[in-house]
């Protein structure tokens, strides 16, 4: 690159360098004649030096250009293809399960000013200001002055609009085509949805994490089909929204799950936003609570600690344990919040949510079987959802002996909602757990699932969720004619130093119907507040529990399923220990 | 080489045009053919209004090349300070007379062609400042004395040039100069101690820049901070080098330009076009071509017997060099946006006449290389 090819040998370079030994016989030397001249040989040097250092800076630029052409993620020159289609190419519509339009573009004009070309900035800026009212004129007389020769003035005009600015016939002034993203629902579905940026790329939800295929070139307009039924999400956003208004909670998060297709029916989380504004909102309400967050979400895990006891055998539904004092263990005590102090049957453990029993049959079960369980249910790891906010479960580790007893009803292991949810479904379908999916899957698409717990098991688990509704603490969600089943979970949250009462996450899962349940319902509420109507308690089953109900009454008519007449469930005797 | 007619100038025009660079010139061709060919792209596939013109300025600077090429080095050394006073005149003038294009009043209308005086500068410059330091020798350079005129032959137009204002032109004018004192063997000291002095006085010089140059400082640094604003070309730029590629996109297949993306794609950021559609091999394959013309230029001036063809040669390929080297740093965003063409590729006209007209004095320093020109020469006899 240096000049040295063409020029003398490269050693006249280096002699430059030498510095000047022979400047004092400079002046000696006759002027001007051949190359003994040093002046001559000096900038012969020098001149090779200025040739390295371009040979230099061009070996710089070399390979900025390697760098900025070489995609490092091996897909080579696409990735870097997909980027420059963005903000030009349609996007792909989002439909609900039954082809209700989600997200959908639409074509728009974007207004541009070339200032170079604006003739009069003050009319120019005076005009546009009186047709699109929502411009200033001050920052548009700002904008106009720049020396770029392309600002944007405003993005996505309605026809109308444009019409107006072409009438106004001003010079510098033109429109790019451009399609913008419209959610025709608003807030309804806006965490799992996301929202794209004003060039149309995907940055949150499932827009980003089907970015590319939603970008798919025209012609292949095939609209992306979700799981979702926009109607069930409209009534379980609607209850989640009234619950945490009544219980002024700080947020709230609700799943409702096919639980033999896996397939997410409805999900919400509050506070939500609107994705056609996106400006006005803020983290907290993008944050999303149902898949990005994990609670420590208290007893509706022991659905796990029952099914896994009765599944390896250490326990049968008619044994029991001693639940009359507190359990000791190192320096922490086990209690029960409404002590029976006296002998508890499994399906009592269960229905009165004792504590103490739970983390008794937790021992019984083992460390090593009760991590394993875990794992198989998906509690230890994070989930497979098609989104990119989809939170990691906070596990202990180490994983000390206290820890099987906390887990076993639900502290000390903070999962996400989503999971809880995944989880409870395998409970109560037969046993398998089926990945969930934000995406409607036909029924040959419907993974086979790993077996975690058996059939048997799996309708013991409906009956006892059963019995929680019916007569535990879970009565306020029994909506009539759907046989609901369910589980309470209200958690003290963690604070810097121990656990707080003041403050609780209160959850609820209900499957229904409890015969032969399709769904699983999750609703949980981030720090409610009693009320006059629940006489000042803020637990699930004061909180969480009456609004799946509420949820369950609307869904069910929606989702099909037959209201029966209850039948009084027969033999609970066996179910309760007669002896305290 | 060494015969009689080459050491005393007295050649006839065969003989000189025999000697001409011929490869040089070849290189040069393919580098504007380049250019012709992605200017006919950004216009997608016309020849208006770019393309045709460009060639046809080519042209006629190609022969203004061949005529300055054949005549005798030793003109351009007797008439190198005019020619300075001419286009310091001239300068001087765009204060009064000049026109208002693109916000900054650059132009000398003449009447039948509007001319860029600080175009010219550059030429007269690297001949003043070569003539003057032929006339020295190494002692000289090291004196305070032998320095104050050369500095202020360059102080003095670059004062005028900024205050147009052009801070592209003006830093291309001193370090254009920079690189002859460099040269002329002024030492070392002075730079280090210049350099310090220049980097001493940015935030003093920062109060006096433009706001947009300011921002456009700004930007470079942080040109996510504005990617509507003034990152926003930097941003499309880059984005076009990644979505071309190693292979590109194909020829006229490139979005950013034909779509908009990119403005000013036709001057200062045809090399980004050029690298959407041809990927890192174009881009990689015009380097090269630059790379070659260059280690010419510099290889011409270390042929050179005589100090004045050996600083002119070297003066202007530096400009050249520089001229590449910031264009491309800048479309890559190693550099803050400056309004700096891509020599002989760029759509442009004065910047297209001042390159043959350069590359015509680098071809007659090549062809006279082994003349004698004593120290005070000072015309034919």
């Amino acid at each position: 690159m240096s000049g040295q090819g063409i020029g003398r040998p490269a050693g006249v370079v280096l002699a430059a360098d030498a510095g000047y030994p022979q400047r004092l016989q400079t002046a000696q030397l006759p002027g001007g004649s051949g190359a003994q001249d040093p002046f001559i040989a000096v900038s012969r040097g020098r001149l090779g030096i200025v040739a390295i250092f371009f040979g230099l800076a061009f070996i710089v630029i070399s390979a900025r250009l390697v760098e900025l052409t070489w995609n490092d993620d091996g897909t080579g020159p696409r990735a870097g293809r997909e980027n420059a289609a963005r903000g030009v190419v349609d996007r792909a519509s989002i439909v609900d399960r039954n082809g209700e339009v989600l997200a959908t573009s639409l074509r728009s004009a974007s207004l541009y000013a070339n200032p170079t070309r604006v003739m009069d900035i003050g009319e120019v800026a005076r005009k546009l200001a009186r047709v699109l009212p929502d411009l200033s004129r001050d920052a548009l007389v700002k904008k106009l002055t720049s020396d770029r020769s392309f600002v944007w003035l405003k993005r996505n005009l309605t026809s109308r609009q444009q019409w107006r600015v072409n009438e106004l016939g001003l010079p510098g002034l033109s429109f790019q085509q451009e399609h913008r993203r419209v959610y025709p629902h608003g807030p309804l579905l806006a965490h799992a949805l996301g929202f794209v940026d004003i060039d149309n790329n995907g940055i949150a939800g499932i827009e980003r994490y089907f970015d590319d295929e939603l970008r798919a070139p025209a012609g292949d307009g095939e609209p992306l089909v979700m799981s979702i039924d926009i109607r069930v999400q409209h009534v379980l956003r609607n209850e989640l929204y009234n619950g945490m208004k009544a219980f002024r909670a700080k947020g709230a998060a609700g799943i409702v799950l096919d639980v033999h297709t896996g397939e997410v029916i409805a999900i919400s989380s509050l506070p939500d936003f609107n994705p056609n504004i996106i400006s006005a909102s803020n983290d907290n309400a993008r944050f999303n609570r149902a898949t990005l967050g994990v609670y420590e979400l208290g007893s509706v895990l022991k659905t796990f600690t029952t099914a896994m006891a009765l599944d390896a055998g250490v326990v049968k539904l008619s044994g029991g344990y001693d639940a009359t004092k507190p359990i000791k263990f190192d320096r922490y005590t086990i209690r029960d919040d409404h002590a029976k102090k006296r002998w508890l049957s499994v399906s009592e453990i269960f229905m009165y949510s004792s504590n103490i029993g739970s983390a008794k049959m937790a021992i019984d079960v083992g460390e090593k079987r009760q991590r394993r369980f875990l794992d198989r249910i998906g509690l230890t790891r994070k989930p497979t959802l098609e989104l990119p906010e989809v939170g990691t479960p906070l596990v202990p580790d180490p994983w000390r002996r206290i820890s099987t007893l906390t887990v076993s009803y639900g502290h000390g292991i903070a999962i996400s909602p989503l999971q809880m949810t995944s989880a409870a479904a395998a409970m109560v379908n037969g046993g398998r757990m089926i990945p969930a999916t934000l995406l409607k899957r036909d029924p040959e698409q419907v993974p086979e699932g790993q077996q975690v717990v058996s059939p048997e098991t799996s309708k013991i688990m409906r009956h006892l969720l059963r019995m929680v509704v019916e007569k535990g603490t879970g009565r306020q969600a029994n909506a009539r004619g759907y046989s609901v089943g369910g589980k309470t979970g209200t958690a003290e949250k963690p604070s810097s130093n121990g656990y707080r009462d003041d403050a609780v996450v209160a959850s609820f899962i209900a499957d229904f119907p409890s015969d032969d349940p399709n769904y699983l319902l999750l609703v949980m509420f981030d720090e409610p507040q009693g009320n006059t109507v629940t006489h000042g308690y803020a637990g699930a089953g004061w909180t969480a529990a009456p609004v799946a109900r509420r949820v369950i009454e609307r869904i069910g008519p929606i989702l099909g399923v037959q209201p029966v007449v209850e039948k009084q469930k027969a033999d609970d005797t066996v179910l309760i220990m007669t002896n305290g | 080489m060494s015969d009689l007619s080459l050491r005393d100038g007295k050649m006839p025009l065969t003989q000189k045009l025999l000697e001409l660079n011929w490869l040089l010139v070849l290189v040069l061709c393919i580098v504007a053919s380049i250019g012709f060919a992605m200017l006919y792209s950004g216009s997608n596939g016309n020849l208006d209004p770019w393309a045709s013109r460009q060639m046809i300025r080519f042209g006629v600077g190609l022969g203004a090349m061949f005529m300055i090429a054949l005549i005798d080095i030793r003109i351009w050394l007797q008439f190198a300070y005019p020619i300075y006073i001419i286009a310091l005149v001239l300068l001087a003038s765009v204060e009064f007379v000049g026109t208002v294009g693109m916000g900054a009043q650059r132009w000398v209308d003449l009447g039948i062609f509007q001319l860029q005086p600080s175009e010219v500068m550059k030429i007269a410059l690297v001949l003043a400042l070569a003539r003057y330091f032929h006339a020295r020798n190494l002692e000289d350079t090291h004196s305070i004395r032998g320095l104050l005129l050369p500095v202020l032959m360059v102080l003095v137009p670059a004062g005028l040039v900024l205050k147009q204002p052009d801070l592209g032109t003006t830093l291309l004018l001193v370090m254009g100069s920079a690189m002859i004192f460099f040269c002329a063997g002024v030492r070392m000291r002075v730079f280090v101690v210049s350099l310090a002095a220049g980097l001493g006085s940015i935030p003093i010089g920062w109060q006096f820049l433009h706001e947009y140059q300011k921002e456009r400082v700004l930007v470079f640094l942080n040109p996510e901070s504005d990617p509507l604003g003034s990152g926003y070309h930097i941003m499309q730029s880059k984005i076009a080098f990644g979505s071309g590629g190693v292979f590109g996109k194909g020829y006229m297949q490139g979005t950013q330009s034909h779509l908009n993306f990119l403005p000013e794609m036709q001057t200062d950021f045809i090399f980004t076009m050029l690298a959407e559609e041809t990927g890192l091999v174009g881009g990689a394959v015009l380097l090269f071509l630059y790379a070659v013309i260059i280690a010419y230029g510099m290889g011409i001036g270390i042929q050179s017997r005589h100090h004045f063809g050996r600083l002119v040669a070297l003066g202007i390929i530096s400009t050249f060099s520089l001229y590449v080297i910031i264009n491309i740093a800048m479309v890559m965003g190693l550099l803050p946006v400056v309004g700096i063409p891509l020599p002989l590729v760029s759509y442009g006209g004065t910047a297209m006449m001042t390159l043959m007209i350069g590359f015509g004095l680098i071809l007659s320093v090549y062809i006279h290389r082994e003349l004698v020109i004593p120290k005070r020469f000072s015309g034919f006899d």
